[in-house]
């Protein structure tokens, strides 16, 4: 049986304008990044729409991922994230009526973070729907605060090493139970961050809940995914 | 200025989730080149791809792949 290649080899290939380690790369990590995608996104065809952007963006920008030594695969999921929350808040702002059908994308497995309902005249993203299975009307708003950083524009110093990304990926399951364990409105605002791509003053008002209260809620959540992940991967000392 | 009061915010910011205030303490304080917020924004990415990694695995169509491919391939063809 042939061993897999590292993606990072995969990725020297694809910058020397190998199309056929492109594609491996693609098999390798697409269901993971279209996951995210139909989780973000509203409709199939926006979400294949990012999906095509990335990898065609990461055939332009292999030489320099390579270069740095940085995690393909956390490129992929970080970059697909922001461009797909960035979508988001474009549908948001140009279509504040228009109610959207979410993605039936044929799913695999996953933790426990619910699937995506939509109303008619409301926009809603997946993590529209909280974990105990009740789907929360997202109203379109209009977009606010400061651009946190494009990721498109995150410099590659800023990405994690191949080696940090297989100490994660190796304990996914578990990581992803110690995730499953925060406290109910931790989640659904952390939630409502991650795939809603919601503000947290945004996220105020989607829960109903005074903003001090939400921004604590966020802070703690973070903070208890931050050091589920260093206790699970065994970086805890090595980050104190 | 110390950065202990950032300490949690990296992630959120990473996120795009922060107010504008809170946005502009840490575009600031980055900007000052500071290496112990380096260290923790390395980190804070990593805990970015864990939250999007709970999102389930779904398989796109076939026809994306098939599409990608041809437009790469016609991107890759003028160099070769």
């Amino acid at each position: 049986m042939s061993e897999e290649l590292p993606a990072e080899d995969l990725l020297a290939r694809v910058a020397r304008q190998d199309v056929a380690a492109l594609s491996e790369l693609y098999d390798r990590y697409a269901p993971r990044v279209y996951g995210l995608m139909a989780h973000i996104l509203p409709s199939r065809d926006a979400a294949e729409e990012i999906l095509q952007e990335v990898f065609v963006r990461l055939w332009s920008e292999s030489p320099s991922l390579s270069q740095e030594g940085r995690s393909v695969v956390a490129w992929l999921v970080v970059t697909a994230r922001e461009a797909a929350v960035e979508r988001l808040r474009a549908l948001r702002k140009n279509a504040p009526n228009v109610g959207l059908q979410g993605p039936s994308a044929k799913t695999e497995k996953g933790p426990d973070l619910g699937t995506r309902k939509s109303k008619a005249g409301v926009l809603v993203p997946s993590a529209a729907k909280s974990l105990d299975g009740k789907s929360e009307a997202m109203k379109p708003r209009p977009a606010d605060g400061v651009k946190s950083p494009a990721m498109g524009s995150v410099p590659l110093a800023w990405l994690p090493q191949p080696k940090e990304i297989t100490l994660i990926d190796d304990r996914l399951v578990l990581l992803h139970k110690a995730i499953n364990q925060l406290p109910k409105p931790q989640r659904q605002a952390l939630e409502l961050a991650v795939f809603g791509g919601l503000r947290e003053s945004e996220i105020a008002a989607e829960m109903g809940e005074p903003l001090g209260k939400v921004r604590s809620s966020l802070r703690a959540a973070v903070t208890f995914v931050k050091h589920r992940r260093r206790a699970v991967c065994g970086t805890w000392a090595a980050n104190i | 200025m110390g950065c202990q009061h950032l300490e949690e915010l990296y992630e959120l910011w990473l996120l795009g989730a922060l107010s504008e205030q809170g946005s502009l303490d840490l575009r600031d304080h980055l900007g000052r080149g500071c290496p112990h917020c380096l260290a923790r924004l390395r980190e804070a990415t990593e805990t970015v791809y864990l939250l999007g990694l709970a999102s389930k695995p779904a398989r796109p169509h076939p026809r994306v792949k098939s599409e990608l491919l041809r437009h790469i391939s016609r991107k890759a063809a003028p160099n070769r």
